[in-house]
């Protein structure tokens, strides 16, 4: 298992894309300057059913008015298992983050997000957010979500949120009324689900290539 | 067209339709009345098959074929349609992408190809003048946000998108204000051919004025009590079920 070490520089923007963590352990060690901002995007879309991922990102805020944004999203299906975990570390004051991580998963896999995020008692400012949404497709899917706060500092804004449902049955019965097949119906269901991480990329193309990747793990 | 004989179901063990008897011929309108949980939403959703429902006796005929077998979907291809009485909203999910789906699956149920993306969309300009439904409503998502007029509305848009041969409306006239239902009721009525069918559930005389039925079927307790003509439903008006059941 290796870490990968990155330093971002004051006022140096940086783009980060993990698509492939399969069998082996992702594990990030990165430190931000002042004025830096790093967008993380995480995809967990293995086609191989049996596979294993790990994502470790350990991001610490070490210059004032950094900010930071993960998004992440993922399938797994068969006996896949994901396990990502976020340790976000505000040292100082006016930092910035924010946390959007989506699963759905199927048959039977496994997925776990633990979000450790950390405000230092003279982090004043900060304004952090973490969002976790799952869905299960399968009775036999398991999500295991675990945020984890500590905030030290007293003049903050910080929010988190985690959810784990189902399919909207509903919905998939009104659909398939107009004629759509349950899977057909299941893809637009969570590509609604997605959508949010999705339009983050800012990128039609890449937004595309996902959803089909989406679709194909689904079929 | 629908041959519905004995038909028994159930929901969380509790019997619902205990023995419907009804047959349509294409052509007709049924209108169905009976007071508030007799079991008119539960015979549609059984006809459309909500796996939510459990039939535990009779069967169902369409076209010739056996309904009950068939999954949701292929009853919708084959041409039932079922106007909701509570439309669902589905977050996310566009009209546009919605309704593509719809009928582009039933049309390669009939082994057509697939509308291009402007043939749709003149499909979907010309169904939407039928009911006038605002240009602003099938750029959203699917019934979310829209008021409870707006979604009856949308129902009847969807119908005409699909064309169906037997289109079940259960209380599409509830929500709608005056003018909504007069615009609805002449849109189901311009669907309306020798070669459909439609059964009209409702709770007033004021809709039959405008879809006016061939058969008025008075649904109590899970079974279909009385069946007349459209008098039938001006004679409940005036004596409500308790005076019309003595
Ligand atoms: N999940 C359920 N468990 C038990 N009973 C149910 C369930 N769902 C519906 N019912 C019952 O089934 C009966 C029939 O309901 P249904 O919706 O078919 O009535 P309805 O004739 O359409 O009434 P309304 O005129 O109010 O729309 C009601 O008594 C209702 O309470
Ligand atoms: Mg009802």
């Amino acid at each position: 298992m290796s870490v990968q070490h990155l330093h971002i520089a004051a006022g140096e923007h940086k783009h980060l894309v993990i698509a492939h963590v399969s069998d082996e352990t992702a594990q990030w060690r990165i430190t931000q300057e002042k004025d830096s901002v790093l967008t993380i995007h995480l995809f967990c879309l293995e086609k191989d059913d049996d596979t294993t991922c790990n994502a470790l990102l350990d991001i610490e805020q070490v210059g004032e008015y950094a900010e930071t944004y993960i998004y992440g999203l993922g399938v797994l299906t068969g006996k896949q298992q994901i396990n990502v975990r976020t340790h976000v570390r505000h040292s100082v004051p006016n930092g910035k983050s924010s946390q959007l991580l989506k699963f759905a998963v199927k048959d039977n896999a496994r997925a776990e997000f633990v979000g450790e995020l950390i405000v230092a008692p003279n982090a004043q400012h900060t304004d952090a957010r973490q969002t976790n949404r799952n869905v299960l497709l399968s009775p036999t899917a398991t999500m295991h979500t675990q945020p984890q706060l500590e905030i030290y500092a007293d003049d903050v804004k910080c929010s988190h949120g985690a959810t784990t449902g189902q399919i909207d049955e509903s919905a998939l019965f009104y659909m398939q009324q107009r004629g759509i097949a349950p899977d057909e119906a299941r893809r637009l269901l969570l590509t609604a689900f997605f959508h949010d991480v999705l339009t983050t990329l800012g990128e039609q193309e890449v937004e595309e290539r996902i959803q089909r990747r989406i679709a194909e793990k689904l079929q | 067209m629908l041959d519905i004989k004995n038909l028994h179901a159930s929901i969380a063990g509790k019997e619902i339709l205990k023995g419907i008897n009804l047959h349509i011929n294409a052509g007709e309108t049924h209108a169905i009345m009976g007071p508030n949980g007799a079991g008119k939403s539960t015979l549609s959703a059984v006809l459309a098959g909500n796996p939510a429902y459990t039939v535990t006796e009779g069967e169902v005929t369409f076209n010739g074929k056996d309904l009950l077998s068939m999954a949701p979907e292929v009853r919708a291809r084959e041409g039932l349609f079922l106007s909701f009485q509570y439309p669902v909203e589905i977050p996310g999910v566009s009209m546009t992408n919605f309704m593509r789906a719809a009928v582009n699956a039933k049309r390669e149920h009939q082994g057509m190809p697939a509308l291009n993306a402007g043939e749709f969309l003149k499909l979907m300009r010309a169904k939407r003048s039928l009911v006038e439904l605002d240009n602003k409503l099938t750029g959203r998502s699917v019934n979310e946000g829209f008021s409870g007029g707006e979604k009856k509305r949308n129902e009847i848009f969807q119908m005409a998108m699909l064309e169906p041969c037997l289109s079940i409306l259960d209380e599409t006239d509830s929500g709608l204000d005056i003018d909504a239902l007069r615009i609805v009721a002449e849109g189901v009525n311009k669907l309306h051919t020798e070669e459909n069918a439609t059964i009209v559930i409702t709770h007033y005389q004021r809709l039959l004025d405008y879809i006016v039925p061939d058969y008025v079927h008075i649904l109590a307790d899970g079974q279909i009590v009385r069946t007349g003509g459209k008098e039938l439903a001006l004679e409940l008006e005036e004596k409500g079920y308790a005076g019309l059941m003595q």
